[in-house]
């Protein structure tokens, strides 16, 4: 733990800049490093997840929403890629077949749009109702996809225009990925990111110090919404095939919450460190005992939660880190303060 | 403010029933500005449900709350909160894994809030501001401390600190006194009475402590099972038949 402190410090001091700049010109340069295809798709995979487990870490972590069906704003974003630049419209009634760039920020808006009709009803909710009822959201939002088969393709899914270049998806992945970060570190210092943490501390608590607390949980589910949806997007172009089924899968989401709680709920730094572990050890588990795959992710879940439950920056130190168990107890602890300010 | 009226804040029949419990009964108040007015009762009798009723935390189901010359009544706590009424809590909610200066800066000046101006850190009046309260507190040195880490007094201290912030014109303070030692009880009626001369801030204490109010205020209202049983100047409460029947009889 000591080794590991001193490197955090190292890492996170401002001496650390020369670090930063050595990772900035190695994954810039990594593309040239490398002939390999499938080295270039594993790591924009990567980044994707440090985007979107990012993108769910605003909501979930720092302001204190625990979204089980984060997932739903990647496949409306994916969706909205696939309608709009598709070629071929046999089966879908409605395709202006825009490019790539023109598709991408109105996937992202669409996915935002979304976020501040669900999130209007749901934010209300507390801990764990909030979760499930988004959770409810992208389970009924794959059955709405499927059924809106002129639009959709339904089951059978869409095929987007094939265009395979590993090494503009890396860059754009790259770059995507550095400016969410970047966004997520800059919010966390600001006034508003402030007023969410104190929203997922004390919400009561924040509301009577003026804190416009319904705004400011919509504006955060809406970032987080948009640059998911974005990730979405540039997804099904990259995958050039998307159904409900490949598009609107559980573990997506599921992959967002582990890497922020390994890495550090409610911490800049948490979702990134936690989605390359993640990572790494997914690739390890699906190397050599793929049927256990899925086991052993949920061992490590358990183990997350017994052990660590402020993830491994919490554990180091990062005051901005918080556990799920706190989070999800949310509804139930707020009938006992009442209970409490009787006396 | 509304020129007609002569109070800051007033409540009208205020009526809060949770349940088949009416814990507040048409309830009568009224502040004018820079007053210090007390209000006490036996425990239940409904202090901080009439403060939650006030200060918007609670819906109310009849009457109504006038601040500034505004209907309040539906207006949101924060709202409340911007317009100058600010409040403590009788079970302390500071945010204990933040610093003392963090906890501060949550409480603040609203300055507007497109998201721009949310994105930016925290504005440097408003830092002067934290660090000025503290030290008029006397919690500067501890502004970097954990506000876990505070004994009870300290805390209320910082409650009434955050309540400071937005350099309210009234300030609501539930039970400021419980569970602080006498030194620092001292220094709270101190600077509540600086903040009243000097900036002529409005105060409406709950307290258990009736010497402290019968030392602080220059009104007293007096709840009992939810409704006003009496209201007057400290002295003529204290000889108050009815009070006394309430709080020692029977
Ligand atoms: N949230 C609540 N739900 C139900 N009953 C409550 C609630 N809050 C307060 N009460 C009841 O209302 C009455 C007044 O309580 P309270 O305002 O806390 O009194 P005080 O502050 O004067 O001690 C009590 O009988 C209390 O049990
Ligand atoms: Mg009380």
């Amino acid at each position: 733990m000591g080794f590991l402190r001193r490197v955090w410090r190292l890492i996170s001091a401002n001496g650390g800049i020369y670090s930063w700049l050595t990772l900035i010109a190695i994954l810039a340069l990594y593309p040239l490093l490398t002939p390999s295809g499938a080295a270039l798709l594993t790591a924009t995979q990567l980044f994707m997840l440090i985007t979107v487990s990012s993108n769910w870490n605003l909501i979930g972590g720092m302001t204190g929403y625990v979204d089980f069906g984060h997932a739903v704003f990647f496949g409306i974003g994916a969706y909205l890629m696939g309608i709009l630049v598709t070629v071929v419209p046999d089966y879908i009634l409605f395709s202006p077949q825009l490019g790539f760039w023109q598709a991408l920020p109105l996937a992202g808006l669409g996915a935002m749009v979304f976020a501040l009709l669900i999130g209007v009803p749901t934010l209300r909710l507390k801990g764990p109702y909030f979760s499930i009822a988004m959770l409810g959201t992208f389970v009924a939002m794959r059955e709405i996809i499927r059924l809106l088969k002129p639009f959709t393709g339904g089951g059978e899914g869409l095929d987007l225009p094939p265009v395979l270049n590993r090494t503009r998806d890396y860059y754009f992945m790259l770059i995507f990925m550095g400016v969410v970060v970047a966004l997520m570190w800059w919010i966390r210092r600001s006034e508003f990111g402030h007023s969410l943490l104190a929203i997922r501390e004390d919400e009561v608590g924040a509301e009577m110090r003026g804190i416009d607390t319904t705004r400011h949980k919509i504006i955060a589910f809406m970032i987080a919404a948009f640059f998911t949806g974005v990730a979405g997007a540039f997804w099904a172009f990259q995958n050039t095939y998307i159904d409900p089924d490949v598009v609107f899968i559980e573990q997506r989401t599921v992959e967002m919450v582990m890497s922020s709680m390994l890495g550090g709920l409610g911490t800049v730094w948490g979702p990134p460190l936690g989605a390359f572990i993640l990572y790494m050890l997914q690739d390890l588990v699906w190397a050599n005992f793929y049927n256990l795959h899925l086991f052993i992710l949920g061992v490590l879940l358990i183990f997350i939660v017994l052990f660590v439950p402020e993830g491994i920056i919490g554990t180091l130190g990062d005051r901005s880190s918080t556990s799920l168990g706190r989070l999800l107890s949310r509804g139930f602890n707020r009938g006992e303060r009442t209970m409490e300010e009787r006396a | 403010m509304n020129t007609a009226s002569p109070y800051l804040l007033e409540g009208h029949k205020i009526t809060k029933r949770f349940g088949g419990l009416t814990a507040v009964h048409q309830v009568d108040l009224a502040i004018r500005p820079g007053e210090i007015v007390g209000l006490i009762g036996p425990n239940g009798s409904g202090k901080t449900t009439l403060f939650n009723c006030l200060s918007r935390l609670l819906p109310i189901d009849e009457g109504k709350v006038i601040f500034k010359g505004k209907d309040i009544t539906r207006r949101k706590p924060f709202q409340v909160a911007r317009m100058g009424m600010s409040r403590t809590f009788q079970v302390i909610r500071v945010y204990r894994k933040m610093t003392v200066l963090e906890n501060m800066l949550i409480s603040r000046q609203w300055r507007g809030e497109g998201l721009l101006q949310m994105l930016r850190p925290s504005h440097p009046d408003t830092e002067r501001r934290a660090h000025e309260l503290l030290d008029f507190l006397m919690l500067g040195h501890l502004k970097h401390e954990l506000a876990g880490r505070l004994s009870g007094g300290q805390r209320r201290l910082l409650e009434i600190g955050m309540a400071l912030m937005p350099d309210p014109d009234l300030l609501l303070l539930d039970e400021a006194t419980s569970g602080v030692n006498p030194t620092l009880i001292e220094t709270i009626k101190d600077r509540i009475r600086a903040l009243n001369r000097e900036q002529g801030k409005a105060f409406l204490l709950v307290e258990h402590n009736i010497e402290f109010i019968a030392d602080m205020c220059e009104r007293v209202y007096v709840l009992n099972f939810g409704e006003l049983l009496a209201e007057g100047d400290p002295q003529s409460i204290m000889n108050n038949e009815a009070v006394i029947e309430a709080y020692f009889g029977a």
